[in-house]
């Protein structure tokens, strides 16, 4: 049957559950816009032989490999659209550089569109607050306090705090530093919160 | 967990498909036993059975539902789509009579969204259909409710195996509804906690180192 | 909505506090606070009793309602009910747990409280099942959520409003058509 292809594409995104980029898959997209060609060339065929010799036959047909054309695109669109929802999360959940091992799941293009929404988000956040900027990707819980706790899960190297001190983070270490501060390191499992 | 920032495109459900979502894309993969009543020329080879040029009149063969849909017209017979068994009759005195004893999962697992789908199709038992979709979806909710409120820190697969996937979705955001108040009372939702997506990335690369 | 938020809208409920420190009337963007003087009376917002009583600043007076007596004549209106009693707070279940936690010195018999009340929120949740269901089954179009309380309500919101999605498809397809045109050829 036609497009099984475009199908394997969605499976595969559907497995990735809570919005995990699975590698992009060039070669099963490729391999959809070739079936899609070949079904578009059989139509032509068909369209003109309909036409010239009023074979009124062959239209089920034709109108079968229409359907066909539009699933794949239906799919395709759907496979890039969840693509691109999952590469936004991923600016709130990692911040705005990505380890390598994410990066290389993106083809370019997602790359760039990645990049741009990274800088419409900040150029955004610059524009609140009267020109004071705000952070929103800040606090997506109420704080309880301005500083915490927190544990160090492994060797992260040195960190600057506002009043200028460094701290070394180093694994099972402890600090008490300012939440702003410790908030994406957390998410990103480099600190664990401590809850007294 | 409810800080997840990824949000899928969701299910259309009723008639009107999502054109983004992917489980209607999954749902509208679901094979169609149908009867074609026109031939399709030099498509012969999309029927395994027969090796012959074209598809004839008359044939009986399956059709994923996106492509039934996109071929069948009121006014032509292109071709006649047949119910599947879960919506006819037989089934549907099952439904009405207990809808809490059916195993929706095998019998589905898109039972409400097929069923829904196929009121598409000119048949006359259409509002029968839609009457035992809504029947049994009422049926249902009081004991989906209940497991989905009910069941905190335990292993829910025992629960949600005969629900259908709507069912499961709507138990999903029932447990998350549970868990989120039971972790406040146990004063842990206040804690920062680690984004479920970055700890999920590190799992896949240590499975991946091991082979 | 997550129940920390919750908490945090809670957190602004007054509360009356016996400071032990004096300071001058302070000005905010959310209101004025104090003057404190050491001994007497005076109303700040919990998120500030609760700072000031962890630094050892200031004694909290329970709220009126948080006592055995009245939380069980409560408890026993609740269970005797078929529907939602007024509560003493918007904010009950939230304030129980802040004060019981921060200052249960304060508090007299704190323990019963806290089980009182938490018999009050089983029982109200039971009844909120209970009346989303029949909503549900016998297909009501409005239904009246007096005296119901935003954490009680956040606790069902995402399940039940993802079911009367659900519910309103399922009766959109006894007429088909009705709703939009005829289907598209995805």
């Amino acid at each position: 049957m036609f497009c099984e292809k475009a199908m394997e594409l969605i499976r595969e995104l559907q497995r990735s559950n809570e919005g995990q980029l699975p590698a992009f898959n060039e070669d099963g997209l490729r391999q959809v816009l070739q079936e899609m060609e070949s079904l578009y060339e059989q139509n032509q065929t068909d369209v003109n032989e309909a036409k010239s010799d009023g074979r009124s036959e062959l239209i089920p047909s034709i109108k079968l490999r229409h359907c066909c054309l539009l699933r794949n695109q239906r799919c395709l669109t759907a496979y890039l659209y969840d693509r691109l929802l999952r590469i936004r999360a991923l600016r709130w959940e990692y911040g705005s550089v990505l380890p390598a091992n994410v990066r290389f799941h993106m083809c370019a293009e997602e790359v760039q569109w990645f990049s741009q929404y990274k800088k419409s988000l900040a150029s955004f956040m610059r524009s609140l607050g009267g020109g004071e900027g705000l952070d929103i990707t800040q606090d997506m819980k109420p704080p309880k306090s301005l500083y915490i706790q927190v544990r160090c899960l492994k060797d992260h190297g040195e960190l600057e705090i506002d009043d200028g001190t460094v701290i070394l983070l180093k694994k099972n270490s402890q600090h008490f530093l300012p939440r702003w501060k410790c908030e994406q390191l957390i998410r990103q499992g480099v600190l664990e919160h401590v809850m007294s | 967990m409810d800080t997840q920032s990824y949000l899928p495109v969701k299910p259309g459900v009723g008639m009107e498909e999502n054109f983004l979502s992917l489980d209607d894309i999954l749902l509208s993969h679901e094979r169609l036993p149908i009867r074609t009543e026109c031939s399709f020329p030099r498509l012969g080879f999309l029927e395994k059975s027969s090796d012959s040029h074209d598809i004839p009149e008359g044939t009986k063969m399956e059709l994923p539902l996106w492509l039934s849909k996109g071929l069948y017209e009121k006014k032509r017979r292109v071709l006649s789509v047949e119910l599947p068994k879960v919506y006819r009759e037989g089934w549907r005195t099952v439904f009405n009579a207990d809808p809490n004893v059916v195993d929706l999962h095998k019998m589905g697992p898109y039972y409400y969204g097929l069923g829904s789908q196929m009121l598409h199709f000119d048949s006359p038992e259409n509002p029968e259909i839609a009457q035992t979709l809504l029947q049994t979806f009422i049926g249902r909710f009081r004991r989906n409710m209940d497991s989905s409120q009910n069941a905190y820190n335990e292993d829910t697969s025992a629960l949600v195996e005969r629900l259908d996937c709507l069912e499961k979705a709507l138990f999903s955001s029932g447990q998350s509804g549970l868990n989120s108040f039971q972790s406040w009372e146990k004063g842990r939702a206040s804690q920062l906690t680690a984004s479920s997506l970055v700890l999920n990335y590190r799992k896949r690369k240590i499975n991946d180192l091991q082979p | 909505m997550d129940a920390s938020e919750v908490e945090f809208l809670a957190e602004k409920e007054t509360v009356k506090i016996i400071p032990n420190f004096s300071l001058d009337k302070i000005y905010l963007i959310g209101g004025d606070l104090g003057p404190f003087n050491p001994g007497l009376p005076v109303d700040v917002p919990v998120w500030l009793a609760l700072n000031l009583k962890q630094r050892q600043k200031c004694r909290i007076v329970p709220p009126a309602w948080m006592d055995v007596d009245k939380l069980e004549e409560m408890r026993d209106l609740e269970r005797k009910e078929d529907t939602f009693t007024p509560v003493p707070s918007p904010y009950y279940m939230e304030l129980t747990k802040l004060l019981l936690n921060f200052a249960s010195d304060n508090i007299p018999k704190a323990d019963e409280i806290r089980t009182l009340v938490k018999d009050i929120w089983d029982t109200r949740i039971a009844k909120l099942r209970l009346s989303a269901d029949s909503f549900i089954s016998q297909l009501e179009a409005h239904a009246k959520l007096d005296n119901l309380t935003l954490m009680e309500i956040n606790t069902i919101r995402a399940f039940l409003l993802d079911s009367l999605n659900c519910l309103y498809k399922l009766r959109s397809n006894q007429h088909p058509g009705s709703s939009k045109g005829q289907f598209a050829d995805f």
